[in-house]
């Protein structure tokens, strides 16, 4: 078995002109390059704005990509470079507003209110989805819970896993599915049916 | 393969713990399956929110947003492409163009060719021989001018009546009366304009002055009218 294999095969699909696999890993990874990026940039509708280019960026680049790290390395390495870049082109050219404010603190105050694309909504969203993920992971058996939690939390690899739980790696590829299974009937079963939100399912 | 099989190894290949071989096939899988993708998005937003990572949703608005980036990118990739597919036809286009002027130019000019002498003759009958300009030139403009037929020369009588007939003193010698000039509709009535540009003509240079009491004589001799000059300074008039 070859580390980031999985990566490598959508990698080769989106060099041969597959953009369908592109989306799969712009899924995988948006949530951390948005974390990543936001080292940078305090604004969260910034740091998404930033991820976005450094996706397109790599997939760009993608076709010179030949492997010699991970995909998510080199990622990393573009998404870091483009946040970098967009902090120093924001220092450079600050973002004019055309509001008769003369009182400095009160013009920044609303320049970052004016960029948060947060709204109310989008937050008490995540925060629901955030306690239903929770409440179901306090409802797994523990070797389902530990094996999840050791995979996602810890980023321990199957097998390392395995030595922790003392069993074989195929059980703790069983244990890890049959968690994410779990947790994911319960998210569909509130946003699909409860919440009548089943747009946000995707 | 089973459903729960084919999720299993789903959820193998996004913790990178899949086979090479079984990753090939489903990474072609997942490229084309909106519901396994769908699956594969919810995996990721799970794992976000154990890692209690910041904003998730379970839509995936980014992957939406760099998708709609990439595809508005290739379209415009594509319409140049497309555009340079169109020279061959451009070309063979202007080609043609090129040749029907061509041929519109060379039909043209045999057929001047053929009508070359016809067209001189009847020009030439048609304007006449020159008209004498300094017997003219003597004519003041106060005298009643009749209109001359365009193409007829003023005969001997004419001129030298007009040169013998006795001019008013303080007559200016600069009024010309040309023997056809063009004909249009006067805004102005002659006579007031006359007494106007003559009465301003110190403001003006002398041609422009000649210029402009020649259109008006003539345009009373088309008329007939006679333009009866209001009496002022012959110095100031003439400028001398």
């Amino acid at each position: 078995m070859t580390a980031d294999a999985s990566d490598l095969s959508l990698v080769q699909r989106v060099q041969h002109g597959d953009r369908g696999a592109f989306d799969v890993l712009v899924l995988k990874y948006q949530h951390k390059v948005v974390k990543l990026v936001m080292r940078y940039v305090r604004n969260p509708a910034e740091a998404e704005d930033i991820a976005q280019d450094a996706f397109i960026k790599a997939y760009r680049a993608l076709p010179q990509f030949r492997g010699d790290s991970a995909f998510y390395t080199w990622l990393y390495r573009i998404a870091i470079n483009t946040a970098k870049n967009a902090v120093v082109a924001r220092d450079r050219n600050p973002v004019d507003f055309d509001l008769d404010m003369t009182n400095n603190e009160e013009s920044y105050e609303m320049q970052g209110r004016l960029k948060d694309s947060e709204t109310p909504e989008a937050l008490v969203l995540t925060d629901e989805i955030r306690t239903t993920v929770n409440a179901a992971i306090a409802n797994l058996p523990d070797d389902l819970r530990t094996a999840i939690v050791l995979r996602e939390l810890e980023g321990l690899s199957y097998e390392e896993i395995a030595a922790t739980m003392d069993c074989p790696v195929g059980t703790v590829r069983s244990r890890i599915f049959r968690a994410r299974e779990a947790i994911d009937s319960r998210l569909r079963e509130v946003f699909e049916g409860g919440l009548g939100r089943a747009e946000e399912i995707g | 393969m089973s459903n729960e099989e084919l999720d299993s190894q789903l959820s193998a290949m996004f913790d990178d713990e899949l086979p090479a071989t079984e990753c090939e096939l489903l990474a072609r899988r997942l490229a084309r399956d909106e519901q396994l993708r769908g699956r594969w998005g919810r995996y990721a937003a799970i794992g976000a929110c154990i890692r209690g990572e910041h904003g998730v949703r379970l839509s995936a608005p980014l992957a939406s947003k760099v998708s709609a980036a990439l595809t508005q990118e290739a379209a415009a990739r594509a319409a140049p492409a497309t555009d340079r597919r169109k020279p061959g036809i451009t070309w063979v286009t202007s080609l043609a163009g090129l040749a029907t002027a061509a041929a519109v130019a060379a039909i043209a000019i045999l057929w001047i060719r053929a009508q070359g002498p016809v067209l001189v003759a009847q020009s030439q009958s048609q304007s006449g021989p020159v008209p004498n300009l300094a017997a003219q030139t003597r004519m003041a403009p106060s005298t009643p001018v009749t209109a001359t037929p365009p193409g007829a020369e003023p005969s001997a009588g004419q001129v030298a009546a007009a040169l013998t007939r006795p001019r008013p003193s303080r007559e200016p010698d600069s009024y010309v009366v040309p023997l056809a000039v063009p004909q249009g509709p006067a805004l102005v009535p002659p006579t007031e304009l006359a007494n106007y540009i003559v009465a301003h003509s110190v403001y003006s240079g002398p041609l422009m002055r000649r210029n402009a009491l020649s259109a008006l004589v003539g345009e009373d001799a088309a008329a007939p009218q006679v333009i009866t000059l209001q009496p002022i300074d012959a110095t100031v008039v003439t400028g001398k």
